[in-house]
């Protein structure tokens, strides 16, 4: 887009999807008209030959490829001062009260509402620049005054058409007027300063629905977010884009508003997956009343390219992580599903839990080597596992020489029972220097009773209280 | 006449997806997931059968929990994602690491933390039922080399209050996937068709000749023969 009238676009390669570049013009400017729109359409195989041309031709102007400087020859010199608005951008502003006559394969359109009437000057400089970019201006500033200098000056040299000074040496133009010269020299030409880069401007990705009738449960929620969802799915394939940040907000018929956000673990675009997060998230966090509008809106990021590989073991796609656990954790509780982690303390009964996510390293195609696990072959190595009990059982333990012999848990299931067995104590302790976490200090055995089960006890020393703790298995 | 009947049958079978419930599966090759441990392997004739449910049958300290966290281990070696339903969250992360356990390949799921031993029935049969749907969903969302439900800690009583249709409905949910679901049980009940059971039973290992240096240095385990529907594959 150059300011809001003029567009150029890279049509190369075009031609097999959409036919020649006339075909290709006369479409456009169907569809414009179409849209009510009158346009000027230049295709040319540069972008400031495609650009002289669509200001200064009405309708469509076709200059083959090669053959830009012949097509442009006949062109007013006026209408070079239209390449200082395709230079500089924001710093040429429209009048109606200047001269300059006005008037791919990159091609430009321009609209007629715009280009009919209206004619192109240097900007004036502006009375107080902007203090944000000082130096841009006055740079501005003093490019077209050389401009102007240089249109006087062809104008005293009796030059009338862009063929005229396309004519003349560039060395000779460069040694009388400089790199502005050259640049009017080159546009003359039908040559490009520089190659046509597209610049996607910031697209939000958003979708708003008001609902004529106010609705209640998300049941019939469901069915709108489904329209919603899709609506966004295909805007995010279309540009090729994942989203990362799902923003759910409703307005409620109380006047209030309810939002949530949904950090989604990898980028992702799939309607049905979105709906279904969006709609676990809310079955969590219902909304206090009946709902009037619904908006979504997507933080998005370049769309994920995953190569798979035919070795490496089959994992779950990142959707399919994000909706079971969504699905887990509406079942079971959000903190209750997630990847073990291991906390940086000396306490034994410490867990964390992370956000489980199908690690990088499995996923891309590394061929993992299966290296056996510790727990290894020989059927005589002992091996042991251990099942924590959370909430450790109290017990009562008889002592004998300082040492048990005896376990007696308050629970049904474990029986009590002579210890025919027992290693420890081991002492740990911890936390007595925090103050807003209780330390712990206590001596930890472990026990083989006669009914054959290993515990692990722990004796409180503050209290002199024993407990189970957990079960050798 | 009797081979016609027979294979009415099974196409009958076949048709209403009940064909894992004949024996010829058997025969064809069919993949499994190593538990680590070679004892236990030759005896499951290679690993735990994927596509079916199978179990670790046996009481407190027999080893299910080692056997469980090394099957768990091994697939996580190979660079699998496995999951764990912890019924009553009993598992201990930092002895389930020291054997092998990449922890961040494992999708675990916690159930309530209270003590079994001192709760009442229904408190229980509701944290089994939330744990079979867990088990369910994972099942469902297929990925996973390891899918684990432990019910290790829950009296057999409490598991019979479950539909009997259930164990069924699982073993439908995994069947043709690549996966192996585990159940840790106390009694066997849950093993699919093409499932296999193994009873556990250990002996304890204690190390050190004086009170000062004993330690316990974990379990012998004797892993029973594999109960199955369909003739052992060692037999």
């Amino acid at each position: 887009m150059h300011g809001s009238d003029a567009v150029v676009f890279d049509a190369h390669g075009l031609s097999r999807v959409c036919g020649p570049p006339d075909v290709m013009a006369r479409e456009i400017v169907q569809l414009a008209e179409a849209q009510g729109l009158g346009l000027r359409v230049a295709t040319a195989g540069t972008r400031t030959a495609a650009w002289l041309l669509a200001h200064s031709q009405p309708g469509i102007t076709i200059a083959p490829s090669g053959q830009e400087r012949a097509v442009l020859s006949s062109v007013s010199v006026g209408w070079l001062a239209v390449v200082i608005d395709l230079d500089q951008g924001d710093h040429i502003a429209p009048s109606p009260t200047e001269t300059r006559s006005a008037s791919g394969q990159p091609a430009l359109l321009r609209g007629r509402r715009a280009q009919a009437t209206r004619h192109y000057r240097v900007a004036p400089p502006p009375e107080v620049p902007r203090p944000s970019a000082p130096a841009v201006l006055q740079q501005a500033r003093q490019t077209a005054e050389s401009y102007r200098q240089c249109f006087a000056t062809f104008e005293r040299w009796g030059l009338r058409t862009l063929g005229d000074i396309a004519a003349l040496p560039r060395p000779d133009v460069h040694a009388r007027m400089g790199p502005v010269g050259v640049r009017l020299h080159q546009a003359a030409c039908g040559e490009d300063i520089a190659p046509l880069v597209p610049v996607d401007e910031p697209r939000p990705f958003a979708d708003r629905l008001e609902l004529e009738w106010p609705i209640d449960g998300l049941e019939p929620l469901s069915f709108v977010l489904s329209r919603q969802c899709d609506r966004l799915a295909l805007a995010l394939e279309q540009a090729d884009r994942g989203a990362v940040t799902v923003t759910t907000r409703l307005r409620l018929v109380t006047r209030e508003t309810h939002e949530r956000t949904l950090h989604l673990p990898a980028p992702m675009r799939d309607a049905r997956v979105l709906r279904t997060l969006i709609l676990l998230d809310l079955e969590s966090h219902p909304p206090a009343a009946g709902i009037d509008v619904v908006e979504l809106m997507v933080e998005v990021t370049p769309g994920p390219i995953l190569q798979g590989s035919l070795l490496a073991p089959s994992l779950p796609t990142p959707e399919d992580v994000t909706t079971l656990v969504a699905r887990l954790g509406a079942l079971m509780g959000e903190s209750r599903v997630g990847s073990p982690h291991i906390v940086d303390t000396h306490d034994a009964r410490a867990v964390a839990m992370r956000q489980f996510d199908v690690p990088a390293e499995s996923r891309h195609a590394r061929v993992a080597v299966a290296r056996p696990a510790a727990s290894a072959t020989s059927p005589s190595e002992a091996r042991s596992g251990c099942r924590r009990l959370r909430v450790p059982l109290a017990a009562r333990v008889v002592l004998e020489r300082g040492r048990p012999v005896r376990v007696v848990p308050s629970g049904r299931e474990l029986l009590s029972g002579a210890v025919v067995a027992s290693a420890g104590p081991w002492r740990t302790s911890g936390s007595w220097w925090t103050l807003d976490r209780p330390g712990w200090d206590r001596d930890e055995w472990d026990v083989q009773l006669a009914t054959g089960g290993v515990y692990r006890l722990a004796c409180h020393r503050a209290t002199n209280t024993w407990e189970i703790e957990g079960i050798f298995d | 006449m009797a081979s016609a009947a027979l294979h009415q049958l099974e196409t009958l079978l076949h048709a209403r997806k009940l064909g894992a419930t004949l024996t010829d599966g058997w025969t064809s090759r069919r993949e499994t997931s190593p538990s680590g441990i070679a004892t236990l392997d030759t005896h499951l004739g290679g690993g735990w059968p994927c596509g079916a449910v199978s179990e670790i049958v046996g009481g407190h300290s027999t080893g299910r929990t080692a056997v469980l966290v090394a099957s768990l281990a091994q697939a996580t070696a190979r660079g699998a994602v496995v999951a764990l339903v912890d019924t009553l969250d009993r598992f201990d992360p930092v002895a389930a690491e020291r054997a092998g356990l990449h922890l961040d390949r494992v999708l675990w799921v916690r159930g309530p933390s209270f003590t079994a031993e001192l709760s009442r029935p229904a408190v229980l049969e509701r944290a089994v039922h939330q744990a079979v749907r867990a088990f369910d969903l994972i099942l469902r969302a297929g990925g996973f080399a390891v899918v684990a439900l432990d019910l290790g800690d829950i009296p057999a009583r409490c598991i019979r209050t479950l539909p009997p249709t259930t164990w069924l409905r699982l073993a439908h949910v995994n069947e043709g996937r690549p996966t192996a679901a585990l159940l840790v049980e106390q009694a066997p009940g849950g093993r699919s068709a093409r499932g296999l059971s193994v009873p556990l039973d250990a002996t304890t290992i204690w190390t050190g000749d004086s009170l000062q240096s004993r330690r316990f240095a974990g379990f012998a385990i004797n892993f029973g023969t594999p109960s199955t529907r369909t003739p052992s594959p060692v037999a």
